[in-house]
């Protein structure tokens, strides 16, 4: 059984290690009785994935996500190297 | 004047191909070359190369990389390598690549790099066969990108690695997993050589700018940390402005 204390090292591993994410970059936090994921993602299906594995590995838990797709569009500014 | 394109951390699969290539489009007229500091990949299969390959391949300026730790999950390495190298990307490991453009000799030097920590919490030589062995890896690939940063001679020198070479562009992400972000000895590697530039990735909350303790401007290129395809980054300004004095 996942203690409160390990459940958010917990779900990081998952994020990591399950197949179907990998990813490093989300993080989790308690707030009250939630898990908050943050960070960012290249795609809403990638998200989705997120939410889809913790709920189903920890279907106590709580989970509120803030995880964003990150942009892709081409950049306005050039930063002079000196 | 050169100006380099730069991103890291793109992590390509089928469910991204088509994203990035508008702003990639776009790039002959705002940069000379593309640079992508490492995680191309998810989990570093064949497929997922030619993915990133079909994303990334067939532009109309250079393409060289890095691979990254996802790039390695698969223990296919060598595999995406081949991949990208048959669609035209550069792919470097310990090497470095020299790209004549306009007149200019850009050198580019490379390495995934790997964790170790900065000074006053980083890993040491000692104990148990598996801390040397880690170790033993934080400084192979350190003394690669030194070799490879002294390798070339360029009008322009830029290093680039997935792992961080300073701490600074670290800012951001818990102190605890600094030792798993990037290590002090690739900022000693950029600090042996004349290098312009230092890109890395890795570090997705990481901070975007830095410098290393010989005072190398070191930006993290991640790109979740940039927030848009790629960053543009102008090296060479004096040269250029000289010539265009001189031509009025």
């Amino acid at each position: 059984m996942t203690s409160d204390t390990d459940l958010e090292a917990e779900i990081q591993r998952l994020l990591t290690e399950h197949d179907r994410i990998a990813e490093q970059g989300i993080t989790v936090h308690r707030r009250d009785h939630l898990v908050v994921l943050g960070g960012e993602v290249e795609s809403a299906h990638r998200r989705d994935e997120i939410c889809r594995q913790i709920t189903a590995h920890f279907p106590d838990v709580e989970i509120t996500c803030d995880i964003g797709i990150t942009r892709a569009q081409a950049p306005n500014e050039v930063e002079e190297i000196s | 004047m050169i100006r380099i394109a730069a991103v890291g951390d793109v992590h390509v699969d089928k469910d991204v191909v088509g994203r990035y290539r508008p702003a990639l489009e776009e790039l002959p007229a705002r940069a000379d070359a593309l640079l992508v500091a490492g995680d191309l990949t998810r989990h570093g299969t064949p497929e997922e190369a030619r993915c990133f390959a079909k994303e990334f391949g067939g532009l109309a300026v250079p393409v060289i990389v890095v691979l990254g730790n996802h790039d390695h999950q698969s223990d296919q390495q060598d595999e995406v390598a081949e991949v990208l190298t048959d669609a035209g990307i550069t792919v470097l490991e310990g090497e470095a690549t020299v790209l004549e453009i306009r007149g200019h000799r850009l050198g580019v030097a490379g390495t995934k790099g790997f964790g170790g920590g900065f000074a006053g919490a980083c890993a040491s030589n000692f104990g148990e066969r598996e801390m040397k062995d880690f170790v033993a890896t934080t400084e192979r690939y350190a003394e690669a990108l030194t070799n490879a940063l002294n390798s070339v001679q360029a009008d322009a020198l830029v290093a680039l690695t997935h792992y961080a070479p300073v701490p600074e562009t670290l800012v951001g992400e818990p102190l605890e997993i600094y030792p798993f972000l990037g290590c002090y000895q690739l900022g000693r590697s950029i600090d042996s050589a004349p290098t312009a530039l230092a890109l890395h990735g890795h570090a997705h909350h990481g901070a975007e700018r830095g410098r290393t303790p010989g005072g190398v401007p070191v930006r993290n290129v991640a790109h979740p940390v940039i927030k848009q395809a790629y960053n543009v980054y102008q090296l060479l300004s004096e040269e250029v402005d000289a010539t265009l004095i001189a031509v009025r």
